[in-house]
């Protein structure tokens, strides 16, 4: 399965935001390509602005969350699909 | 949407027990003590009805589709967050004190935000009861006060250490019809002259406390609900005309009073949490980033005026254009705007919450207070060093009303010729009611202390990441961009030039 990342700008994020992309690269194929099976939004606070601009099925992480919810989560999306 | 006038009819319905100085205060609305106070609240309804305020004082309720004071709106988007601030500072502007309806607003969004988590995780039904609430707040254009802090006896011990159990308030019955509450809330803004009461828990709370993890809304005159008005400085003033006071129609800081909850009754419709103690942290911190947002805009616009009459007095004493006049004057602009720009801020970075309801950025509306338990200090500083000593020594009105001292008065207390007296005498007054007194400690502890706002701040921002960017910038750590541009290492790029 890929998965396409997608970054807010990163001006005052919260907690570090590579360590979304990095357990997701534990688990799948990742890429910043524009389509993919799931893409990712990736935003460093709450005002989400990765995911402004997402379309269609994405999901959006936007505060330090735990290795297993992450890839719950993703896991859970893909099968919706 | 009730007009001014309909509000204070309104008021004259309710017989909520208030005490003042050692009396009953029969009707909240005529008692020159309060009057001050309902007039300022009077505006957030008048506004609403003027076509130049109608855009910010209105909203569109996302529960009927109904038009409605923007004061009892659930915020729908950041938009509706940023309106919020523009209409308190507008209010600020009008009022020159604290018109109260902000508590209630900030109140209902953050038991709308929370009451739905806790749903969620415990598949209770405060959400609907929340809902029901504010569409019944909506539909009567009810003022509800908004009650958070206890009187909390000795700070160092939960509520449930704590040698007398009701210094928080609790429950202390559960029937089959709603529950019992005990204990006291401090400080309550427009309490008395509010159509009702939103209770919500001061702090976060553990197992053991779980009986004060209790949220509810009373009408202010149920019964057991028993209120004492504070005093503040200058408040006997208001029995001796209208030039005293500085701000006679509409009074200094909110009117608060110590509201006594003693064994009331409330039916289980009008609860909103109930023993749900893992929650009352989060409600606290919703409730205290919607108030501290609002701190940014209601002490800018009283600032405003405040500006305003520190010019005006500086023009009446001839002193307008001297160069560190004008500089000062610039200051208090540059702090106040300073303000202004962390509650818009904190508005526009706003965001959505999984009730739909939108909240402000929590590290900046904890910033924008922290501002304003100082910067108020440092613009009424210079208030009172361009009005000049007279700020503190002014005669009073009856004084200026006596025949036998009014001439002497008006010759020598004439500023610039073209200036009555009287006038010169208001200005100062105002600067005296807005920069001395009750609206300083209120910017100190209005929606928290400092500390609590440090907390926040500590908690919110991210100083691990800080410390990463010093080591990268530093050369402790690779910097990968540096290596991208330069196509080597800092290392290998820096040994070329030892
Ligand atoms: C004008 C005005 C209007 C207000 N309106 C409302 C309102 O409408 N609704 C409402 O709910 N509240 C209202 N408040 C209350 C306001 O939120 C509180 O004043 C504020 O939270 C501080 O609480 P306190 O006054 O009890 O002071 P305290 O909590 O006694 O604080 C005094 C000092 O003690 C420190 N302190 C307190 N506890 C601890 C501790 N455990 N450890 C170490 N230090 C501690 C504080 O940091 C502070 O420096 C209002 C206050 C004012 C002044």
């Amino acid at each position: 399965m890929r998965i396409a990342v997608k970054y807010c700008g990163g001006c005052n994020p919260s907690y570090r935001r590579e360590e979304i992309e990095e357990v997701l690269r534990k688990y799948f194929q990742v890429s910043y390509a524009d389509s993919a099976d799931l893409i990712v939004c990736i935003s460093g606070c709450k005002k989400g602005c990765a995911a402004e601009r997402a379309r269609g099925e994405f999901l959006h992480f936007d505060e330090k969350i735990k290795e297993e919810e992450i890839v719950r989560k993703v896991k859970e999306k893909l099968l919706l699909k | 949407m009730m007009t001014g006038k309909e509000y204070i009819e309104s008021l004259r319905k309710y017989r909520p027990k208030i005490y003042f100085m050692g009396r009953r205060i029969e009707s909240v609305a005529d008692d020159p003590i309060t009057a001050p106070h309902v007039n300022a609240a009077a505006m957030t309804y008048e506004l609403a009805h003027d076509p130049r305020y109608e855009d910010v004082m209105t909203a569109v309720s996302h529960l009927t589709g109904e038009r409605i004071n923007r004061f009892n709106h659930i915020h729908q988007s950041t938009e509706d967050l940023v309106k919020k601030v523009r209409m308190i500072r507008v209010l600020g502007q009008k009022t020159g004190s604290c018109f109260q309806r902000c508590v209630g607003c900030d109140a209902m969004n953050a038991i709308y935000i929370t009451s739905y988590n806790i749903d969620r995780k415990y598949g209770t039904e405060y959400h609907e009861r929340v809902r029901q609430y504010i569409k019944y707040v909506q539909k009567n254009d009810l003022m509800p006060a908004g009650a958070m802090t206890d009187v909390k006896g000795d700070r160092s011990k939960r509520p449930s250490q704590q040698a007398d159990k009701d210094l928080y308030v609790r429950i202390v019955e559960k029937r089959e019809d709603g529950i019992v509450v005990r204990g006291a809330k401090a400080h309550i803004t427009g309490a008395v002259n509010s159509h009702e009461i939103i209770v919500m828990p001061t702090r976060a709370l553990e197992a053991d406390d779980k009986d004060y993890a209790v949220s509810f809304a009373v009408p202010v005159d149920a019964e057991g609900v028993k209120m004492i008005f504070g005093r503040q400085t200058n408040d006997l003033r208001r029995l001796d005309g209208d030039m005293d006071c500085g701000n006679a129609k509409y009074a200094t800081v909110g009117g608060e009073a110590l509201v006594i909850f003693d064994d009331v009754f409330v039916p289980w419709e009008r609860v909103f949490m109930c023993g749900e103690y893992d929650f009352a942290g989060e409600l606290v911190e919703v409730f205290a980033t919607f108030h501290r947002q609002n701190y940014g805009a209601c002490k800018v616009g009283v600032a405003d005026v405040l500006i305003g009459a520190t010019a005006n007095v500086a023009e009446m004493q001839g002193i307008a254009r001297a160069s560190h006049v004008v500089d000062k004057i610039t200051e208090m602009i540059h702090l106040a705007e300073t303000c202004w720009c962390c509650t818009l801020a904190c508005s526009y970075e706003g965001f959505r919450t999984p009730s739909g309801a939108y909240m402000p950025n929590q590290l900046l509306a904890n910033v924008t207070k922290l501002n304003i338990t100082r910067f108020p200090y440092e613009w009424s500083r210079i208030a009172q060093d361009i009005t000049g000593g007279i700020v503190i020594t002014l005669p009073s009105e009856k004084d200026y009303r006596n025949p036998e001292t009014r001439d002497l008065i008006e010759k020598y207390l004439k500023g610039v010729a073209e200036t009555p007296t009287e006038q010169r005498m208001r200005m100062i007054r105002l600067v005296e009611n807005l920069s001395i007194g009750a609206e300083l400690p209120e910017s100190m502890h209005g929606a928290g202390s400092p500390q609590a706002q440090k907390i926040m701040i500590a908690r919110r921002s991210n100083l691990e990441m800080k410390k990463e960017m010093a080591r990268i910038i530093a050369g402790i750590k690779e910097d990968e961009h540096f290596r991208k541009i330069r196509g080597v290492t800092e290392r290998e790029f820096f040994s070329k030039l030892k």
